[in-house]
């Protein structure tokens, strides 16, 4: 093992990771915007966003990510005549695909929380609207934080994809180190190190939040 | 007899091929209590529960207060109206007590937070609980829960009071702290329609009983009459499983 080379990409490679991060912060925040949406049209009783809203989650769960980044890379610019750059490319596909998740685990959140909530709301004359915003909501999200970082921590690794679109993420450095040094296994090794400090640390701020909220479970 | 508050004419509700309520006429006075009694699954609950709308009844017309609900337009309108009281409480577990009286009022009422905070320390000096205002729900017993849910209703100013089971899920010693401040509201003129097993209650407090079964008022008599001399065969019955 070659610890030199090791030590002369450590800097490309801890930008990259920054890139990483940044990719996996901004698909997920738009998943976060998009999936919220998502599952709120889907659970109004309005059956034309309902049956939309569930033909969005199921294309985008049921389709791999790689075929989804080719089709907005490859796909999309013959559509709109207009040729997509890699950095938009990435986060438009990691966006929706994360919407898609994102919205499940709202749903999920929200379904968790006891009918007697919308009803006590509704029942005081507060709308749907507002017993969702003040009531249902806020309960949800706090327990919506494991599943959300489990989302992020899965993010992070699979942004690993838009390397194959030449974005130059972290894995996609790696690729690069490599086809000039040839130092296969010390740069492999270096790139899972750091995928594992990550989402290492994402896991245990999760947990940390998590402790913080539950002071208010029941 | 006072002006009419509720008047309810031939209300039904099915679940699919399951008709729980088959035609309902009832007509509610103003600070009137009425208490609905009868075995479970006779339709109780979802007779109240048809009342604000929390069910759609499938047929039948309810006017609250000359309003006939229609379930869309005007119905946040007439819930404003109506507070109700659940078997559960239904307490808003992230807010404290304080939030949980002043959220609704300041949304819906659009009264500003200092007469909300006014509003809701009145209310919770009336069932006992002013010392509580920052506590969570999670941190307060069945009955001190189920005070906050009723000082909740009242912060709305309703015009009638809707009880769902209210002491059903109480342990027993916290049964009587619950139906105090229902006595006292009682007496103070509000309108009520009790759902209970209470019979003590019942008798005591309630102007009229109807005896609701098999998805229709069996009968409905004065409480007096009706426990000293039920009518029809189902409430001898039910009266001689439970007293």
């Amino acid at each position: 093992m070659d610890f030199e080379i090791i030590k002369s990409a450590l800097p490309l490679l801890v930008a990259g990771a920054g890139v990483t991060v940044e990719i996996t912060a901004l698909s997920v925040g738009f998943g976060m915007a998009i999936g919220i949406v998502i599952s709120l049209i889907r659970l109004t009783g309005i059956k034309v966003l309902r049956v939309l809203g569930d033909i969005y989650v199921d294309f985008l769960r049921g389709t791999p990510l790689l075929v989804q980044i080719f089709l907005v890379y490859f796909a999309l610019p013959g559509l709109i005549h207009h040729q997509v750059d890699a950095f938009f490319a990435a986060i438009f596909a990691c966006s929706i695909n994360s919407g898609a998740y994102v919205a499940e685990i709202f749903r999920g959140g929200i379904e968790s929380i006891d009918k007697g909530q919308m009803e006590a709301g509704r029942s005081l004359g507060m709308t749907w609207w507002q017993t969702m915003r003040y009531i249902i909501l806020p309960q949800a999200f706090k327990r919506i934080i494991p599943p959300l970082g489990n989302e992020f921590i899965a993010m992070l690794k699979d942004s690993s994809l838009v390397s194959v679109i030449g974005f130059e993420e972290l894995t996609r450095r790696g690729q690069l180190i490599i086809a000039r040094t040839y130092a296969s296994f010390e740069i492999w090794l270096s790139v899972a190190f750091i995928y594992l400090i990550m989402t290492f640390a994402v896991a245990r701020f999760v947990g940390l939040l998590e402790r913080r909220y539950k002071k208010y479970e029941q | 007899m006072n002006n009419e508050l509720i008047k309810i004419t031939g209300l039904r509700k099915s679940y699919g091929n399951n008709e729980v309520l088959k035609g309902i006429d009832v007509s509610i006075a103003e600070e009137e209590v009425v208490v609905v009694i009868g075995p479970s699954g006779g339709g109780k609950s979802t007779f109240l529960r048809c009342i604000n709308y929390l069910e759609v009844p499938t047929a039948g017309e309810i006017v609250f207060d000359g309003m006939a609900l229609d379930g869309k337009a005007n119905i946040n309108e007439v819930r404003k109206e109506i507070g109700m009281v659940f078997q559960r409480f239904n307490l808003f577990p992230h807010m404290t007590v304080m939030e949980n009286l002043t959220l609704a009022p300041m949304k819906v009422r659009g009264a500003s937070k200092d007469e909300a905070v006014a509003k809701a320390e009145l209310y919770l000096r009336k069932v006992g609980l002013l010392n509580k205002a920052d506590a969570y729900p999670d941190s307060l017993s069945g009955g001190q829960q189920q005070r906050v849910a009723i000082a909740r209703a009242l912060c709305m100013n309703p015009k009638a009071m809707l009880f769902d089971e209210p002491t059903s899920a109480l342990d027993p010693e916290m049964i009587k702290e619950v139906l105090d401040v229902m006595k006292d509201l009682a007496d103070g003129g509000m309108t009520m329609v009790v759902v209970t097993h209470e019979m003590g209650f019942a008798r005591e407090v309630g102007d009229r009983v109807l005896f609701l079964d098999q998805g229709v008022i069996e009968e409905e008599a004065e409480p007096q009459e009706f426990f000293s001399h039920p009518k029809s065969e189902r409430a001898k019955l039910f009266l001689s499983k439970i007293l």
